[in-house]
């Protein structure tokens, strides 16, 4: 037993025992504990296994920077989150939590195997060894190394946890709450600006927790803030990322810490745009380099520090310091006070500061000048070190149960270094400060350089007469890489800090090298022999510490994953049994099966019903522009390929939309209502698309034209009536209109009432039957629809889905864009020469249409393609060749487009983009499948009564 | 997120009711049909994409509407200026 | 408008209220886009003043961009639509439905998913914005008072975050 708690000291609140499990195992903590500072009250030093080796792993600080202690915390089924730093990790009543990547159990891990052989696992092992051959990577080296690598088990449940999110704004951001970020947010109170104070720990206060003669300040400054109408603090909240213009990405944990299950979110994702924004985050000890830096109980001295005065806990019971800075001085001595037997002072400077050797001699410690630690005893933990003269003479055996460690400090520029500003190196503090800031921001503390901890020797390692090859001294203990990687890296040729990070993985684990980032730094420069600010600086990103995935996502997740947009007759579809489609964001209804009906019975029979009497299909979701103004008929003509200026008011057109660059983008049928109205109609998927181009047009090319476009996509239901007898259903229900053939004809729009509410019809067909499109208000949709099926029974009104609506098109020729077209395809090219107006001097593409690559002979052209037997319906996306003995890779002339059995003609039918394929009219093409070779035959595209005669009825 | 001053609107705005268009000041020819293949061909495919200061167009899509011009440093992503369609080249 | 055909509404017309907060589905009303480039020949056809600045409302009428107005009236006034001037108006009733978010702490909720700095949004502010992906149109209509304007198909979208985030105020 290693650790225990002091009687008197710390913040936890005693009168408050927690009873909470690791391992399996049920220990006793406070109110106010982590689990890593109960652990080590319950004289528990090994936390975790390390990331390669497998070796025993402690405590190494006691923040957020934690490489080691990397823990899972269940919550319950599905609440399931591994690799928290115990840390962080707050004690409740019930708390489970177990140590990661050991078998069968913490303290006999198979897995150490690889220290023992971790000579032969130096930096790049894995990229050297598991070459050949190939073909074992992805069976078996891949597979092993990752069941003998990495850190806690991805959790394999859903989350049922709540999350939610905000965006926040404040003239000033404060990040940080210890004595300089407070100290920022009071004075701040006096004025006027909304401030927001975040900081990551459970308490505010930051490093003055670990200083009791801080505390008074600490509670009246609190009060202060407490007490001001302006500020906001908002504690158990990370800062992880800091985005342009000010822009903070923050996660707030809200019930993590509370016995489960516990109310209301877990945790809250804050999207804060600031002022200005001011970082204090303080700055974080680093660790000496020298062999069995890792053993359990060898720390940072601040960590045994904040272990003592905020915790009551002391982490040995015969603790040692080995020191390069003054700081570690100052813990030692606190823990001195406390009670706490000290093994001795090693230092490795020959001098330090009087006043500290005083002190020192007064509290009746032993001192080592120009000393170092040459070697960690024990494996589980620290049983001793020994020690030598830095020049290698008399070394000598000091017993202790703890060793701490301060290197000196690296300021936390974390969240600075996101913000993309500039950093300086400081020979004397042997790190990089902020330097020039790229955005309103400053820092303010330790995290700017400043602080009061005294000074320090910088060296890359501790001096060491033992052979540098032969010994495991850490640098990055989450990835376990160690000073001899970094070397052997140089001695390969790596020069860039970059390189030697992605060849060595140092500062690559999820603290991003919080602790290491600057001691690698230091080996690689004196390996190199040149100074560090010419091996340069790895890139701080986003995230500071790892955020859960539910935090990010907010409340984006199950029905607000996103939006799913339904027409006003989507819930009639919904009651009777429609089975569904996503189209863009849209709900369609894809058919409508009958009881024991699969899909191709259903369309069989909805298409059947079309062509016999009278279908009723939802085609609201359809994108409806309407253009307004005197310039409105000179607008869609340079628009559209084909003209618009002739065209009367009462009628309807087919627009075919190119891209400048002479390809298809959209159609759809528009309606002139007046001389200056049209309603513009546009594909489902491209309604947004569309309006947005025409806008672009508009405003930035033809300022000068008096038009303007509003989307009108919702304000309309519409409700396709198609089949030979849906003018008698239609004709007693609509007034002011009078529907027969002559008055109106195909392609044409009336305007009246429809059982009493305004509708804009339309006599138009995407099937080829006689067929209207009803256009109401929308919140009418519903109940026209029911109407109409209500009074359709009579004719035997079948309501059909988009399969069919796309077999029915089909059958007639009629292309989708964006399913037959590509991006890549010309009118030409899609057989719509008819629809391009040649006689126009210009409109949108028409320019490129000249390009000699359109133009060329051999494009890719739309066909039909009839199998020579009936039954086969070839499969979407088939690849086409002219001759299917060829040797593979075989030449591909084109794929199919569209696919269906049609039901009207009894035998499947088919588009095709084929090579040149309007020169090949009657030609076999095949299609190779991997059962069969499939033959078919060119035709045209027209399927169904190519004359249209059931159109003009 | 960037925040993005709509010369219309005169007011800085979130990013998200924004979405970019493409290289500014690239104007349609009055006549195409007149132009050359090669120059179509530059007009429709070649673009500056500097290193630095460029400008662009961006539109206030879920605000007022408008497209307007921006100049804007594509090395530090920060916007120089925003001016409204039409406006000469700053 | 129709004696036999009945309206149907995309979201509950059911009032939400959470601590703070109430979220409702506004009655139906008459909404009209007017666009000009010159607000003069608007103001002749309609007889009324239009608010000049982006952003600003004068009444029914808000102004959401430099040719752009939207007039929203309960009653369905008559309006012409001056065929052949230099303007467009255009109904758009039915394409929006409108949630009134309304209490102590409905700019907390609309902050949920709103980019604005809905502190500084004064009374009388009217804008077209996006609350997470969602476009709307967002009327603040006293201290108080929001009336959030929504396509209608988002309608259910974003009553549910609406009154999920209500729901979730501590």
């Amino acid at each position: 037993m290693s650790g225990f708690r002091l009687p008197q000291c710390g913040r936890i609140d005693r009168s408050r025992p927690v009873s909470f499990s690791f391992d399996g195992t049920v220990y006793q903590g406070y109110a106010g504990d982590t689990l890593a500072s109960a652990l080590l009250a319950n004289g528990v030093m090994l936390l975790g296994r390390s990331f390669k080796y497998h070796r025993p792993r402690g405590v190494l600080g006691a923040g957020s920077e934690e490489p080691n202690a990397l823990v899972s915390v269940t919550r319950g089924p599905g609440r399931f989150t591994p690799n928290l730093r115990a840390t962080g990790v707050e004690i409740y009543g019930g708390l489970t939590a177990s140590s990661q990547n050991r078998w069968p159990s913490l303290k006999t891990d198979l897995g150490a195997i690889n220290d023992r052989l971790g000579m032969f696992l130096p930096a790049g092992f894995y990229n050297k060894t598991f070459m050949w051959p190939r073909s074992f990577w992805e069976r078996l080296y891949e597979p092993a190394i990752r069941r003998m690598a990495g850190l806690g088990e991805a959790p394999t449940e859903i989350d049922p946890d709540h999350y939610g999110a905000t965006y926040a704004h404040c003239d000033l951001l404060i990040v940080g709450a210890g004595p300089a970020g407070i100290d920022a947010a009071l004075e701040a109170s006096a004025t006027s600006k909304r401030v927001i104070l975040i900081d990551e720990q459970d308490e505010p206060g930051g490093g003055a927790l670990a200083d009791p003669a801080l505390w008074p300040w600490l509670e009246e400054s609190l009060k202060d803030l407490a007490a001001a109408p302006n500020i906001t603090v908002l504690s158990r909240t990370t800062a992880f990322g800091y985005y342009h213009d000010n822009f903070i990405g923050a996660v707030e944990r809200l019930t993590d810490h509370l016995p489960h299950p516990a109310a209301g979110l877990r945790e809250k994702l804050w999207r804060i745009r600031a002022g200005e924004v001011i970082l204090a985050q303080g700055a974080i000890e680093r660790p000496l380099v020298f062999a069995g830096n890792d053993v359990p109980g060898v720390m940072l001295a601040s960590a045994a520090r904040t272990f003592l005065h905020r915790y009551g806990v002391a982490v040995g019971k015969r603790v040692a310091l080995m020191a390069a800075h003054d700081s570690g001085w100052l813990d030692i001595f606190a823990l001195a006070r406390a009670g706490v037997a000290v093994a001795g002072i090693i230092d490795v400077r020959e001098s330090v500061a009087a006043p500290l050797l005083t002190e020192a001699e007064q509290l009746g410690l032993t001192i080592h000048l120009g000393h170092s630690v040459i070697d960690v005893h024990g494996r589980l933990a620290v049983k001793g070190v020994t020690i030598a003269r830095n020049n290698g003479a008399a070394a000598a055996r000091l017993a202790c149960d703890a060793l701490l460690m301060a290197g000196g400090w690296t300021p936390s520029v974390h969240l600075w270094s996101h913000s993309k500003g500039s950093l300086a190196w400081r020979d004397e503090l042997g790190a990089y400060v902020p330097d020039r800031a790229n955005e309103q921001t400053r820092c303010v503390g330790a995290c700017s350089g400043k602080w009061n901890f005294g000074s320090g020797l910088v060296l890359d390692a501790l001096p060491t007469p033992r052979d540098p090859a032969r010994i495991k001294a850490f640098v990055d203990f989450q990835n376990d890489v160690t000073a001899r990687d970094i070397r052997l890296a140089v001695r390969e040729g790596f020069k860039s800090i970059e390189h030697i990070k992605r060849y060595t993985t140092t500062g690559m684990a999820t603290d991003q090298g919080k602790t290491s980032n600057l001691n690698g730094l230091q080996i690689a420069s004196t390996a190199l022999g040149l100074p560090v600010v010419d091996i340069g600086l790895t890139t701080f990103r986003p995230p500071y510490t790892p955020q859960t995935f539910g935090a990010l996502a907010g409340h984006a997740k199950d029905a607000l994953f996103q939006p799913t947009r339904k027409t006003t007759i989507d819930g009639w579809a919904e009651e009777n049994g429609a089975v569904f489609e996503l189209v863009a964001q849209w709900r369609r209804a894809r058919y409508f099966p009958k009881a024991g009906e699969d899909m191709h019975a259903a369309v069989n029979r909805e298409c059947r019903a079309v062509r016999a009497s009278v279908g009723i299909f939802d085609a609201s979701t359809l994108g409806k522009i309407e253009v307004v103004g005197p310039d409105a008929a000179e607008f869609l003509n340079r628009m559209y390929t084909n003209p618009w200026k002739a065209l009367e008011p009462g009628r309807c057109r087919y627009g075919l939309l190119l891209k400048e660059d002479g390809f298809i983008t959209d159609d759809g049928v528009s309606a002139r209502l007046a001389p200056d109205r049209f309603h513009l109609t546009t594909t489902t998927g491209g309604a947004a698309r569309v309006l947005n181009m025409m806008e672009d047009y508009l405003q930035t090319e033809w300022p000068d034209l008096n038009v303007w476009l509003t989307s009108t996509t919702e304000q309309w239901a519409v409700i396709a009536l198609q089949g030979p007898l849906a003018r008698k259903l239609l004709e007693p229900l609509v007034s002011g209109i009078d529907l027969s053939e002559q008055a109106f004809p195909h392609m044409a729009i009336r305007e009246g009432t429809i059982c009493g509410v305004p509708t804009r019809l339309f006599r138009v067909s995407f099937t080829g039957e006689l067929g209207f499109e009803i256009n109401v208000p929308a919140a009418y949709g519903r109940a026209l629809w029911e109407r109409l099926m209500a009074d359709g029974a009579a004719y035997d009104i079948t309501p059909y889905g988009t399969e069919t609506m796309h077999v029915l098109r089909a059958e007639k020729g009629f292309i989708i864009v964006g399913q037959d077209t590509d991006g890549t395809v010309t009118p030409y090219d899609a057989g719509l020469d008819w629809a391009v107006g040649k006689k126009k001097p210009d409109f949108v593409g028409k320019r490129s249409l000249a390009r000699p690559d359109i133009a060329a002979a051999g494009r890719k052209q739309l066909v039909g393609l009839l199998t020579d037997d009936p039954a086969d319906v070839l499969e979407e996306g088939a690849q086409i060749v002219a001759d299917p003995a060829q040797a593979i890779p075989m030449t591909m002339l084109g794929h199919v487009t569209s696919s269906y059995w049609s039901e009207t003609l009894g035998r499947s039918i088919a588009f095709a983009l084929v090579a040149g394929g309007q020169g090949r009219l009657g030609e076999t093409l095949h299609i190779p499948m991997p059962d069969k070779v499939v033959t078919a035959k060119v035709s045209g595209m027209v399927f169904y009564d190519p004359a249209g005669a059931r159109l003009n009825v | 997120m960037l925040l993005i001053h709509c010369p219309y609107c005169d007011e800085q705005r979130a990013e998200l009711e924004f979405a970019y268009a493409g290289e500014a000041h690239i104007a349609r020819p009055d006549d195409p049909a007149a132009m050359s293949d090669e120059d179509w061909q530059y007009y429709l495919f070649v673009r500056a994409n500097p290193r630095g200061r460029h400008h662009e167009r961006w539109r206030h899509t879920h605000g007022c509407g408008r497209f307007f011009n921006a100049v804007r440093d594509t090395l530090s992503d920060k916007f120089e200026v925003t001016y409204k369609a039409g406006e000469p080249r700053r | 408008m129709s004696d036999s055909l009945t309206r149907a509404e995309p979201v509950s017309s059911e009032p939400f209220a959470a601590q703070g907060v109430t979220i409702t589905l506004a009655p139906p009303m008459a909404r009209l886009s007017l666009r000009a480039r010159d607000r003069a020949t608007l103001e002749d056809l309609l007889g009324r003043k239009l608010p000049a600045k982006i952003g600003a409302t004068a009444g029914e009428i808000a102004c959401l961009g430099p040719d752009e107005w939207l007039l929203r009236s309960a009653q369905g006034a008559a309006i012409p639509l001056g065929e052949g001037l230099p303007l467009a108006v255009t109904e758009i009733s039915e394409r929006a439905v409108c949630l009134i978010v309304e209490g102590p702490r409905a700019a907390e909720v609309l902050m949920a998913g709103c980019p604005l700095d809905l502190e500084l949004f004064a009374s009388g502010r009217a804008t077209r914005t996006i609350f997470e992906t969602v476009e709307i149109i967002l009327i603040r209509s006293g201290e108080n008072r929001f009336e959030v304007e929504v396509w209608r198909s988002f309608a259910p979208w974003l009553q549910l975050a609406l009154t999920t985030a209500a729901a979730q105020l501590r």
